[in-house]
């Protein structure tokens, strides 16, 4: 079906092809300890309690 | 549509959500989490397309106007903004996989307006903003692990 008569002649705002990106689906994946990995990212992005950066 | 001031605009974002052939399960969650986030004031939903790429790469948009049965997406059709323009499909489905669907999603981070007008009125200026992906902060994670077990 047409796109609506007002999309066409205007510039458009994605500037560039878009590139794929890594399917975060598959960011924690199924491997030897998956559920470990998830609790170790977790406590990464968890409040900062007694942990230094450097 | 309800005009918004440029001051008090949040930061627009947009997916594309790409359904690859024959692995797409429409139940309605989906659409009835972004209108849970459209109800809460948490995002405004600009504009909405699908894209259909064919095995030979052509690709075609539909309207969500003109999707059979929109369920509890129908409310917000009637919002959009049409903010594409024809110019931006060939770019946003050359993620896409030949032979896939895929759904463009464009939002304004209403959570954020107010405080981006507070910055703003305080004199700050957005120099830079982004999206840090899981993957990377599992490979930060991971090389953390990696040098604690060699002791460099």
């Amino acid at each position: 079906m047409p796109l609506r008569p007002a999309r066409a002649g205007r510039v458009g705002v994605i500037r560039a092809p878009v590139a794929k990106t890594a399917v975060v689906a598959a960011a924690v994946t199924p491997g030897r300890a998956p559920v470990a990995k998830t609790a170790v990212v977790a406590a990464a992005v968890s409040p900062r309690v007694g942990r230094r950066r450097i | 549509m309800t005009e918004v001031s440029l001051d008090a605009l949040g930061p627009v974002d947009y997916v594309v959500v790409e359904f690859p052939a024959g692995a797409s399960s429409f139940t309605g969650e989906m659409a009835k989490e972004l209108r849970a986030l459209v109800d809460s004031g948490t995002i405004r939903v600009i504009d909405v397309l699908i894209l259909t790429k064919d095995a030979d790469g052509t690709v075609e948009a539909t309207e969500l106007s003109d999707v059979e049965d929109l369920g509890e997406l129908q409310v917000l059709e009637t919002e959009l903004g049409e903010l594409l323009a024809a110019d931006d499909v060939e770019n946003l489905a050359a993620a896409m996989d030949p032979g896939s669907t895929a759904g463009v999603l464009i939002w304004e981070n209403l959570w954020a307006a107010p405080f981006a007008s507070a910055a703003r009125r305080s004199g700050g200026q957005l120099i830079a903003d982004g999206r840090i992906p899981i993957q990377a902060i599992i490979a930060s994670i991971e090389a953390d692990q990696a040098t604690a077990t060699t002791g460099d």
